[in-house]
């Protein structure tokens, strides 16, 4: 696993600290933002930050050029927020939520710990035309610091692209003006939809209401023309049901950018909920075939996500992109030598090969 | 709940196929279309209506937005010019029996582009907002002019961020330099093969031997250039074709998968002769092929696709699929792609030009030196759109369709006349007919077909709804 956060010492700081760490100063070096690599002994790498000394400690082969991290006074670790040489970047804003996903992968805490302006520093430090992921909990539960952390961020830096995953119960009408502007073309929204009817989709939620009001803020985003990507995590609750909700996203959400189909991933609630959830999709493939063919022959961008390559049939592969994020990915011992291991995208960090996919491994 | 307008039509067998204005379709019966007409619908038509997409309980609900958005994605609504089709020569080394407007001899004089020409040519390029172009070579043969075409290249590769080139060529003579200037990744070839030896010899070279060489460069431009790049059309007189498995065979042996087959494009006398007889001909040849396309598809490990038919096929099902220029609604002719003449003369299509050519009407919209005659195009692209045509509005087919004004003009010498009297009306209703027909067969060959040319691992069921 990719380490997320390293061992510190700090400078005397009174407040959260975000520094961009450089191996060498550039020539548009910003002393108040950024560190500069003075030297290197026994694992720790010293800082020249601001003539005070800052210090990690981190593997030999890790390359933290260009890495945006973020301290608290008095607490000797850094996070890594933004990880130069990686496309999975994502700010966790908050661990509040108004949903109950019985396969959440990052059950909701009721405590929160507000963060914004430090996203805002760490975000005008990301690297050129890098693409932020904002996810939490809901992050729309904090709508107005959303919207000014990328209203603002936007207006200096336009290269940046964010992604946020948001459950769609927040948006209204009056949001029209921020999402049909700058954000319009700079934001995709990964939202989930379950199911194709209320009902189903309210139970897996575990929220009343929440599929019409998804339905409302989707229109919402539909006439800004925000980019959409659906987001539907795969589980026994919902197969069966795949085909339909792929008519669904054709006739009802045409307008969609993309629509994610998605493996469970093993942590959380839906680790806690792995037996009774965890559809074996090299066993039973078929309700995820059919609502691929119906969405791509109705030009719905439809992707596998988090499928293994060995577990779904051969002419279903090219539309599995790798895409667990590397610092949680692991491959099996049976992955050794395999021929699709680098396109595939392997399993997740905690996947438990004993109540996984009966079928791995090519044959 | 509110029913969106169903057009239908009867395809047999009990079954009537109905359509609503975007685009969603189903099978369904007599008794359906009683209740539908008298406002008598059951819970389960009425259900069956909403989850299809027919309908709506209340303006601005997910059925309505759904709906509203599928019909705004069928409109076509061009983009900034970024598509030109260049004539640098008019001259070609074939003579082609039925080419008889767009070429002259190879040693004719006067019908190249000038100095003049080519710079204000490459000034009106200059001009254009868009940040790609891609460029089409056609002739005459325009290998005659290599010196042309590297100019045009070397100019729009410096110009635009991204630039593609098709070179039109019989691939008759092509030189050494002809095959280093084709090699290059931005450059495409788009050449024609009557799907035979002894058919592309009686139809364009005359002579065995020259067919040989044809064919020979045909092969070499295969292995060498790719097959990606590399795309082939058959001109088939329907009074004479060749069998449709002999044109498949002859284009999956040189690995070519897609087959756009065009009927023998006759103009001026020829046209008054051949032109009507010839629709009812073209539709049962066109048939055949298809089936021959089903039968070689159930068996062979590459798939093979008449291309029209593929685009009309998704057409059907994805409303915006609009990448090709012949068929999508409306059709607005001069703006996002143009045809530009040996003498600098602007046309709206290559059938513009031809007709313009032989003196059956003037339809060029200007000139590299003064413009585009937006007058002209005014007028010809007030028709340009089938939603509001009073034949079109009753046909079923309607959201898939498009319209062709040059073409009808090219026929009729005028654009009013019922659309079932057209040409291309006769040609799309019995083209859409047979597609849903296909849509609608429950046959494994035929679904194998479809999932091919959909591009999809299989055919859903799903895709072909039925409400009993």
């Amino acid at each position: 696993m990719i380490p997320l956060r390293f061992r510190a010492e700090l400078p005397p700081i009174e407040e959260p600290l975000v520094v961009r760490l450089r191996d060498r100063p550039t020539d548009d070096f910003h002393d108040d933002r950024e560190a500069a690599l003075i030297g290197i002994a026994e694992g720790w790498r010293e800082y020249d930050f601001n003539g005070f000394s800052l210090r990690i400690e981190a593997e030999p082969g890790q390359s933290l050029d260009g890495d945006v991290v973020l301290a608290f006074p008095g607490r000797p670790i850094v996070h890594r927020l933004i990880r130069a040489r990686s496309h999975h970047n994502t700010f966790l804003v908050t661990e509040r939520c108004d949903q109950l996903c019985l396969m959440c992968s990052q059950p909701p805490k009721q405590v929160h710990l507000d963060l914004f302006a430090q996203f805002g520093q760490a975000a005008l430090l990301a690297p050129v035309g890098a693409t932020i992921g904002i996810s939490g909990g809901e992050p729309l539960l904090f709508k107005e610091q959303i919207f000014a952390l990328i209203g603002n961020t936007l207006s200096v830096r336009p290269d940046l692209r964010f992604h946020v995953l948001t459950n769609a119960q927040h948006f209204d009408s009056e949001d029209g003006p921020f999402l049909h502007g700058r954000a319009r073309d700079r934001v995709l929204w990964g939202i989930p939809l379950y199911a194709p009817d209320a009902a189903d989709h309210d139970a897996i939620v575990v929220k009343d209401g929440a599929f019409a009001r998804l339905f409302q803020s989707v229109a919402t985003l539909a006439k800004a023309g925000a980019q959409i990507e659906l987001r539907t995590v795969v589980t026994r609750r919902n197969a069966a049901l795949l085909p339909r909700l792929a008519r669904l996203i054709a006739t009802e959400l045409p307008f969609c950018t993309s629509w994610a189909l998605m493996q469970l991933e093993p942590i959380g609630f839906g680790r806690m909920n792995w037996d009774t959830l965890f559809h074996d999709n090299s066993v039973d493939f078929g309700p995820v075939a059919r609502a691929l063919n119906i969405a791509l022959a109705r030009d719905i961008d439809v992707a596998l996500y988090n499928f293994p390559l060995c577990t779904i049939p051969e002419e279903y592969r090219t539309y599995a992109p790798s895409t667990i994020s590397d610092w949680k990915q692991k491959y099996l011992e049976t992955c050794q030598g395999c021929s699709l291991k680098t396109r595939c995208g392997g399993f997740f960090e905690w996947y438990d090969p004993d109540r996984g996919f009966a079928r791995v491994g090519l044959e | 709940m509110n029913v969106w307008p169903l057009r239908f039509t009867d395809v047999g067998r009990d079954a009537l196929l109905f359509c609503d204005e975007a685009g969603g379709f189903f099978r369904s019966d007599d008794a359906f279309l009683e209740r539908y007409a008298n406002d008598i619908l059951t819970e389960a038509d009425r259900d069956f209506l909403l989850a299809g997409g027919h309908s709506f309980e209340e303006e601005g609900d997910r059925h309505h937005v759904g709906f509203a958005a599928r019909w705004a994605k069928r409109q076509f609504v061009p983009g900034p010019l970024e598509y030109i089709i260049l004539v640098p020569t008019l001259r070609c080394d074939l003579a082609c029996r039925y080419c008889q407007v767009s070429r002259v001899n190879a040693n004719a004089r006067g019908f190249d582009w000038n100095e003049a020409t080519l710079n204000a040519v490459l000034a009106l390029i200059d001009s254009l907002t868009s940040e790609r172009i891609k460029i089409e070579f056609q002739g005459g043969e325009p290998l005659l002019r290599l010196d042309l075409l590297s100019r045009v290249r070397d100019f729009c590769r410096r110009r635009f961020r991204s630039a593609e080139f098709v070179v039109c060529t019989n691939l008759q003579k092509v030189s050494e330099e002809a095959w280093a200037f084709l090699a290059a990744a931005d450059t495409f070839v788009s050449t024609s093969f009557d799907g035979d030896a002894l058919t592309h010899t009686r139809q364009r070279t005359l002579d065995p031997a020259q067919t040989a060489t044809f064919l020979s460069n045909l092969e070499r431009a295969m292995t060498t250039l790719g097959t990606g790049k590399v795309s082939a059309l058959p001109t088939i007189d329907p009074d004479n074709p060749p069998a449709p498995d002999a044109i498949i065979a002859g284009f999956a042996r040189l690995g070519l998968r897609s087959i756009y087959l065009r009927p023998v494009n006759y103009h001026g006398f020829a046209r008054k002769r051949f032109g009507q007889g010839d629709q009812q001909l073209w539709n049962a040849y066109y048939d055949r092929f298809i089936d021959a396309l089903i039968a070689y598809n159930a068996h062979a490990a590459e798939p093979m696709e008449e291309f029209y038919f593929t685009h009309c096929l998704r057409r059907i099902f994805r409303a915006g699929h609009h990448g090709h220029v012949d068929m999508r609604n409306p059709n607005i002719l001069g703006a996002d792609y143009l045809v530009i003449d040996h003498d600098g003369t602007l046309y709206p299509t290559d059938e513009a030009r031809m007709m313009t050519r032989i003196g059956q009407m003037d339809l060029s919209i200007g000139s590299v030196f003064g413009g585009l005659d937006q007058e002209k195009l005014q007028i010809l692209n007030a028709n340009s759109d089938n939603n509001f045509h009073e034949d079109c509005g009753q046909c079923v087919f309607q959201p898939f369709c498009g319209v062709d004004v040059i073409d009808d003009l090219s026929r009729y010498g005028r654009i009013d006349l019922s659309r079932h009297e057209t040409a291309f009306c006769r040609r799309h209703t019995a083209l859409f007919t047979r597609i849903f027909e296909l849509i609608y067969t429950d046959d494994a060959a035929t679904r194998r077909s479809l999932a091919a040319w959909l591009g999809v691992p299989a055919f859903d069921p799903a895709l072909a709804p039925v409400h009993k």
